[in-house]
This record gives C-alpha cells, structure tokens and sequence, in this order.
C-alpha cells in the first residue's frame, strides 16, 4: 500500500514560493492501477517523484508498506527504490552509449546479481524487442525506446510501476501498445501509478486522481 | 553492470571529450618528461661548459707578491706541498677539483716559457669527478702550440730541461693565451727541474659555493680556508663563479617556473572538460539516481574515467616526452646528451602514480556536482 499524509512540496523560485503539492492525503492499495490526471503544472510529476523517493516533500509522509520512505538512509532509499519501483519517463532516458540489453541490466547494477542478462532477454522477447537486443537507442523508434525503458523499469520485478506521460511522446499504435504493457503489469499483480492525459489511459485505471495547482481535486472511483 | 564497463562505453561513445582530457594528461606527462629527461643533460652540461671556463679559486703563499700574482698569474713564493693534503683531506670543505701546481717562468732554448707542474688532481672526499685539467705522467711533457711551433718539436720527442730528461708526450692546439707558451710537466718533474722539492705555487680550485646563503661566497671561503691554511691568500675569481651560478640556476628556474604553470593549465583544462562532461550526462546521472546508484558509484564513473585517462596519458606522455629529449636533446646538449638523455624507467612508475592522481583531482569538482545532481530535477528537465 503506497500512503501519502498531508504531503506538501514547496519550491523556491526567482518568482518566489510555488506550492508544488499541498495537503495530500491518498491511500493506494496494492494491485491497484491509478491515472493522475491534471494540466501541466498542476503537480502530477512532483507527486511521482515523492511517491519514488526521489523528491523529499516540504512536509508530510510518504510509505510504501510501512516504510517511511524520507526516514530512511540515502543509501537505504536508493536500495528501497531499486527492489521496489519501476519509473517510466516521457523522455525514454535511455543511456546513449549502451545497447538495449545492457540498458536494462544497468537496473540491476545495484541490487547484485540475482537478475541476469537471460531475464533481460525474457522481457524483450515479451515486449517484441528481440532483434532489436544489441541496437543502441539511437538506432530505435520512440516505441521501441519506450518498451525498452519497460523492460529496464520491469527487470527488477518491482511492485509499484511509476510511469510520467509515459505515451506523450508516441503515436497511438505505440501508446496503446505501452498502455497494453502497464495493463498487464497490473493484472500480475503489480500497482500501476500514472500520469497521463492520454483518455485512452485511463480507461485501465482501477482509479482516477485529478491534481490542479498541486491538489486533489476530485477523487473517483471508475 | 560494472562500472568500469560503464566507463569504457562511456570513452568510446564520447571520444572528443575523452581525446582532449588525453591530450591535457599527455602534454603535462611529456613536458616534465622531456624537461627532466634532457634537465639532467642540461644540468651536466652547463656544469661541464662552467668547467672549461676553468679554476676560480687560487690559494697562493701569504709572501706572495698579490700585484705580481693579479698582472701574471704567477706566484714568487712556494708554499709546503703538503697543504694540498691537507686541504683535500677535509670532509666539510666547500669546493671541488682541487689541483696544485709549481709555477715559473723560465728560459729554454732562448725562449721565454712558462714551466708548470701539475700534481693528479684531487677532488673531496666522497665525490668523484672527471678531472677537468691534464693529468700529466712523470717524464711526460705537454707543450704549448707557440713554444712547439719555434722549437719545431712534435710528439714522442725527448727533450732536455735544466737536466731533466722528458718526452713530449702532447703538442697542444693554439689556445690564442698563455697556454701557449707554456710547457706542463708532472709536479714532480717541475720539482726536480726547479730545484723546489715538495714546494708547490698555487692550490686551484673549482667552488661551489655561488649559492651560499649567508654573505659573500669569497669570504666564506676565506673564512673555511683561512682556518685550516692560515699562511696562504685567497682569491676569489668572481665572474667565472657569477656566471657557472647564473647558468645554473637559470636552468633549474626555467623548470621550477614552467612545471608548475603547464600543470596548473592541465589541470584547469581536465577540470573543464569533466564539468562539461557531466553537464551532457545529466540525464544519464538522474536515471541512475532513479535506478537506485548512490552518489559514490556515480562519483566513482567520473573519477574512474579520469583515472582510465591519467593512466593512459601517463603512457603516452612518457613515450612522447622520452622522443622528444632522444630526438632534439642531442642537437642542444652536444657534450652530454649521448650519455646523459636515455629512457628512465623510474620516470614511467612515477608518471603512472601521479598523472592518474593528478586527472582524479582535477575531475575532482566535476564528480561532486554530478553526485549532487537532484533526480528529480534534472529527469523533470529533461
């Protein structure tokens, strides 16, 4: 169960202080598949990056099953994040310089050597990228990058997936595609947060959150 | 994946950057490399060159006649043999390439020469030195280019002086001085010649003294020598010390000032390309943030491929630096550099050790800001 409690995120900018998040209270349960929906700037990603102990908030808790996230260690953190969360980006981030497998074994760099190049090559096969194993990202389409960076983001076998407008940047056969993806992770079992604007999107969500100028606006059940 | 995988990827993919860090390392390493190399080559040889500029201090007889002495260079009084002994057998005396010599001019055969005898030449204790005046077997006579010329002598010659059966064992080349008409004999042949046995003229002596750091160097001199060989006078030849000193030291500013500018620029330069570094992998950074890399692994990327380029640059520097002092150091250093510019192994060791330590330093500022780089922000500005 991943819990917010009156969560806040302040920034200080040249312009003075812009409230990011105020005052958010969500109880996710595990399994669950939840859209984040809102305009930009309304807080969707500051809220992700809280939720993977990326962003420490101003005030409040953020836990993932019991664990006060912004109470552990940097390192403990890191570790936590690492096991437990998957992160899907707009941008891909896929690091240039190395082929697709070894960009989703650098997620196991950090937890040893439990996972192998044999599971990577399992979850490329699943995701229709099997020839596609020794190319560099340049060499892909922006669907093929964005499976990869499922596949990096699965390959630890996390239990929450966070995916930031994972589709923004692909056309609807791949959208639907990376959508189809985040489903099935959800039907294994997995908890799925997203933030999209995608309306195809959420009609997977278990859950809708609406977020303007950094607060929940009107939860509802789908 | 490991980390030096990571770096080794990283180098092939952004090779620009990587030369040019190459570069910075390798200039530094074969700049001191070609300095130090041909340094001791050019340290010898400016030594061997100060030499040739002959003796700057004469120890000569408290009796002798100084004006006499200053318009000649010939002393009119003897002193014992045996201060040259003495003189030689101090351990904290501060000078090199001690020579004793009788002296006189004499007639022979009508013409005015000037009879020198030479004694082995002694250098202190605990130093060995090339002899930097002609050691002159007994019964051997060298003789000057003029007296050789009007007396038509030639080598192997015997010739008879006051009784003295010698050989000419050398004709000397003209020296366009005194040397010419000079004619130089073992001390002990003079001796005989002169009816002088155990006297000797004058001590010579090379100083090396020009660095003294407390006063004149001529009264520390007279100060060392006057306590030992209180019946002796001192003279000081400043100008050849003035300028065997400059010479010296001149070299060794050169390296002192040079070094540390070149090092200083390299750094800066490496320091630069790794904050540039780390600016194009920001996001590379954040994703590894985001997979859970702690800020030493990420530290360790920089600091390892500042290492990689350290290590190499120390290689390549050392075997450019090395060509450089082999190919043009013979062409500066023509007395010294056959035996003094050669590879020097210990010079690789020490450029393996420092240039990587030198490159980790410099990326030094550069790993911190990438360890500090917020996931957040720089994958939320991405």
């Amino acid at each position: 169960m991943v819990v917010l409690e009156n969560v806040e995120k302040t920034y200080q900018t040249r312009g003075g202080i812009v409230k990011a998040l105020r005052d958010i209270n969500l109880h996710i349960e595990k399994g669950r598949f939840i859209a984040i929906c809102g305009p930009s700037g309304s807080g969707k990603t500051t809220l992700l990056m809280a939720i993977a102990a990326m962003l420490r908030p101003t005030k409040g808790t953020v836990r993932i099953e019991q664990n006060d996230l912004y109470k552990m260690g940097i390192r403990d953190r890191a570790r936590f994040r690492a096991e437990n969360i998957g992160f899907i980006f707009q941008m891909f981030h896929l690091i240039p310089y190395l082929n697709v497998i070894e960009n989703v074994i650098l997620a196991g760099g950090v937890i040893g050597k439990s996972r192998n190049a044999a599971n990577a090559r399992d979850l490329l096969k699943q995701l229709g990228l099997e020839s596609r194993v020794f190319h560099k990202p340049a060499q892909l389409s922006a669907g093929e990058k964005q499976r990869v960076a499922i596949a990096r983001a699965l390959f630890n076998r996390p239990k929450i997936m966070l995916a930031d407008e994972p589709t923004g940047n692909l056309d609807d056969e791949n959208a639907a595609s990376v959508i189809g993806h985040l489903s099935e992770f959800h039907r294994s079992g997995g908890t799925v947060i997203l933030a999209t604007h995608q309306l195809q999107a959420r009609k997977f969500a278990s859950q809708v959150i609406y977020l303007r100028d950094g607060t929940i606006e009107k939860p509802k059940l789908c | 994946m490991m980390i030096l995988g990571l770096i080794f990827k990283e180098i092939r993919y952004r090779k620009t950057n990587f030369l040019f860090g190459l570069l910075a390392v390798m200039a530094a390493v074969a700049l001191f490399i070609s300095f130090f190399t041909a340094g001791k080559a050019s340290e010898r040889e400016t030594a061997r060159l100060m030499l040739s500029m002959g003796f700057n201090v004469h120890i000569i007889s408290e009796n002798t006649n100084t004006s006499e002495f200053l318009l000649t260079g010939l002393a009119d009084q003897t002193m014992p043999e045996q201060y040259l002994e003495k003189l030689a057998s101090q351990q904290a005396i501060s000078y090199n390439h001690l020579l004793a010599s009788l002296q006189k001019k004499i007639s022979w055969r009508g013409f005015d020469v000037i009879l020198t005898g030479l004694a082995a030449e002694i250098c202190p204790p605990g130093s060995k030195k090339s002899p930097i005046s002609y050691q002159i077997e007994p019964g051997n006579l060298y003789v000057g280019y003029r007296v050789a010329q009007t007396l038509g002598l030639k080598d192997s010659d015997t010739v008879e002086i006051e009784g003295k059966t010698l050989m000419v064992a050398r004709c000397l080349s003209e020296s366009g001085g005194a040397d010419d008409i000079r004619i130089q004999c073992h001390l002990r042949d003079a001796q005989d010649i002169l009816k002088l046995p155990g006297r000797i003229s004058e001590i010579r002596a090379v100083d090396c003294l020009c660095f003294a750091p407390a006063g004149d160097p001529a009264s520390v001199l007279r100060k060392e020598i006057g306590s030992l060989l209180p019946q002796t006078q001192v003279f000081h030849t400043r100008s050849i010390a003035s300028a065997r000193a400059e010479t010296r030291q001149m070299v060794k500013n050169l390296f002192t000032v040079i070094m540390p500018l070149v090092v200083v620029a390299c750094g800066v330069w490496i320091g630069v390309l790794a904050v540039i570094n780390v600016r194009d992998r920001q996001q590379e950074i954040g994703i590894m943030r985001a997979l859970g890399y702690d800020s030493g692994r990420i530290i360790s990327l920089f600091l390892g491929k500042a290492v990689v380029i350290g290590l190499l640059g120390a290689a390549i520097g050392f075997l450019a630096g090395t060509a450089l002092a082999m190919r043009f150091g013979p062409d500066i250093f023509k007395i010294t550099a056959k035996t003094m510019i050669k590879p020097e192994p210990f010079l690789l060791v020490i450029s393996l050790i420092f240039a990587p330590l030198f490159a980790a330093v410099s990326s030094f500022i550069a790993a911190m800001i990438a360890a500090t780089y917020d996931p957040a922000v720089t994958l939320r500005e991405a």
